[in-house]
């Protein structure tokens, strides 16, 4: 595990994506703040979050479609397999690598809060985009977790 | 409000309101501290729970959810009073802590696991120790949501802070108990079965990796117009307003956005 530092970019080329990394702080009624909707926005890293590298749940966010086109940053993040391997660029100048451990996909109005962002023995991620669209209200009603824990770190 | 004029301001606030990420962790917003725990069953009552506690100076937000609890009692649901037990290990009991042998893990028997009552986790009114055992104010029912903030006294932050605060709900279906635990009263309310005080979860706090806790489900998706039409109206809009002000700072970052995102976005598009 390593010591702190802000997350700058992500690479996970298994489904084609490199994305800068927005701070995301939280909202007046304390929910997660998250990148605009625009198309080509960022992912962002919840700043009152561990860094990813640090011990505990470093949480990545990332819209899985935009307000004008449906392929948002993370249109594709429920493809990722267990196993397959992607990277974090952080401020010091560290890149670090994590493996995937598992997918997990939950109801949004039964998000299981701390089985995502609860403490951890490990320095690990949890990149999370929605999913579930319903078109009868144009809104989605879940919410897509790729769990990661840290492999390696380069400098 | 003119919604062409809230747009219109979002640049300036883009700027203030979001920043690419570049600084060492953040602290919490004014001193928060968060702690957390899940809740593992005792006495077998394979019932299932977390709890998660939001402290500003001496107020705090503690939020649980539970499931898999005995669901009714006398034809009602069944009360689960829940409490923080401060002063003692700081731990759970073990199978060991039986010390009557009767197979149940009573409440007192407990006591040196997790110590005495420091606040009760009451759905209204009086969080001390004296409403530990006023049932009307109880967890209700199988499963349950609670959330509420209130002034959380010195004694049960030191403890919290010292990680010896334990999170104990009570209350098991006296049919899951052996026989002759069954025919037993309660060690706290003589007037009450062994089953209705005894400890059903059980969980020491300790403080959270996230130095503050993001409430509700990530909204990670855009809500799409159904009815364009009417921008005033259409869930586009409404996305927008729910968003506050990073929804208003969205026009704004947005530019520095699409400049160093126009290569991953490609990339994404193509495969």
């Amino acid at each position: 595990m390593l010591a702190a530092s802000a997350p700058v970019s992500l690479s996970v080329p298994d489904i084609g994506l490199t994305t800068p990394l927005l701070s995301l702080g939280r909202d007046a009624k304390g929910e997660a703040e998250v990148p605009p909707g625009e198309a080509g926005s960022p992912a962002g890293w919840y700043k009152y979050s561990p860094t990813p590298g640090e011990q505990g749940p470093s949480v990545i966010l990332g819209h899985v479609n935009t307000t004008t086109i449906p392929e948002g940053v993370f249109y594709r993040l429920h493809e990722l397999k267990p196993g397959e391997q992607f990277s974090v660029s952080r401020a010091d100048g560290s890149v670090l690598v994590f493996g995937v451990d598992r997918t997990e996909i939950f109801q949004k109005a039964s998000f299981p809060t701390l089985a995502v962002y609860g403490n951890t023995d490990r320095a690990e991620i949890r990149l999370i985009t929605c999913g579930g669209y319903e078109p009868s209200t144009g809104e989605f009603v879940e919410n897509t977790v790729v769990y990661g824990h840290l492999l390696s770190s380069t400098k | 409000m003119n919604k062409k004029s809230a747009l219109l301001i979002a640049p300036a606030l883009a700027l203030a309101a979001m920043t690419f990420s570049s600084g060492a962790a953040m602290a919490a917003d004014n001193g928060t501290s968060t702690f957390e725990t899940n809740l593992g069953a005792i006495n077998g009552s394979n019932a299932t729970g977390s709890v998660w506690i939001t402290l500003t100076g001496d107020q705090a937000t503690v939020t649980e959810n539970v499931s898999g609890l005995a669901a009714t009692f006398n034809g009602a649901a069944y009360p689960h009073a829940q409490h923080i037990h401060i002063d003692g290990a700081g731990v759970c009991p073990a199978p060991s802590a039986d010390t009557s042998g009767d197979g149940v893990i009573s409440t007192t028997e407990g006591g040196p696991s997790y110590g005495k009552i420091g606040t009760t986790l009451s759905t209204s009114g009086d969080t001390s120790d004296k409403a530990a055992l006023d049932l009307a104010v109880a967890g209700m029912g199988a499963s349950y949501k609670y959330e509420r903030t209130f002034t959380m006294n010195a004694e049960t932050i030191a403890s919290m802070k010292a990680g010896k605060a334990v999170v104990v709900v009570h209350g098991l279906d006296p049919a899951t108990l052996p026989a002759a635990a069954q025919k037993e009263m309660s060690d706290l309310a003589p007037t009450l079965p062994l089953a209705a005080t005894s400890p059903a979860l059980c969980g020491t706090l300790a403080v959270s990796q996230m130095a503050a806790m993001p409430g509700g489900a990530p909204g990670t998706g855009v809500t799409t117009a159904l009815a364009p039409t009417n921008a005033s109206t259409s869930p586009d809009v409404a996305w927008f307003v729910g968003g506050g002000a990073l929804v208003l700072a969205a026009g704004g970052a947005l530019a520095l956005g699409r400049k160093r995102t126009v290569a991953a976005h490609k990339s994404t598009v193509a495969k």
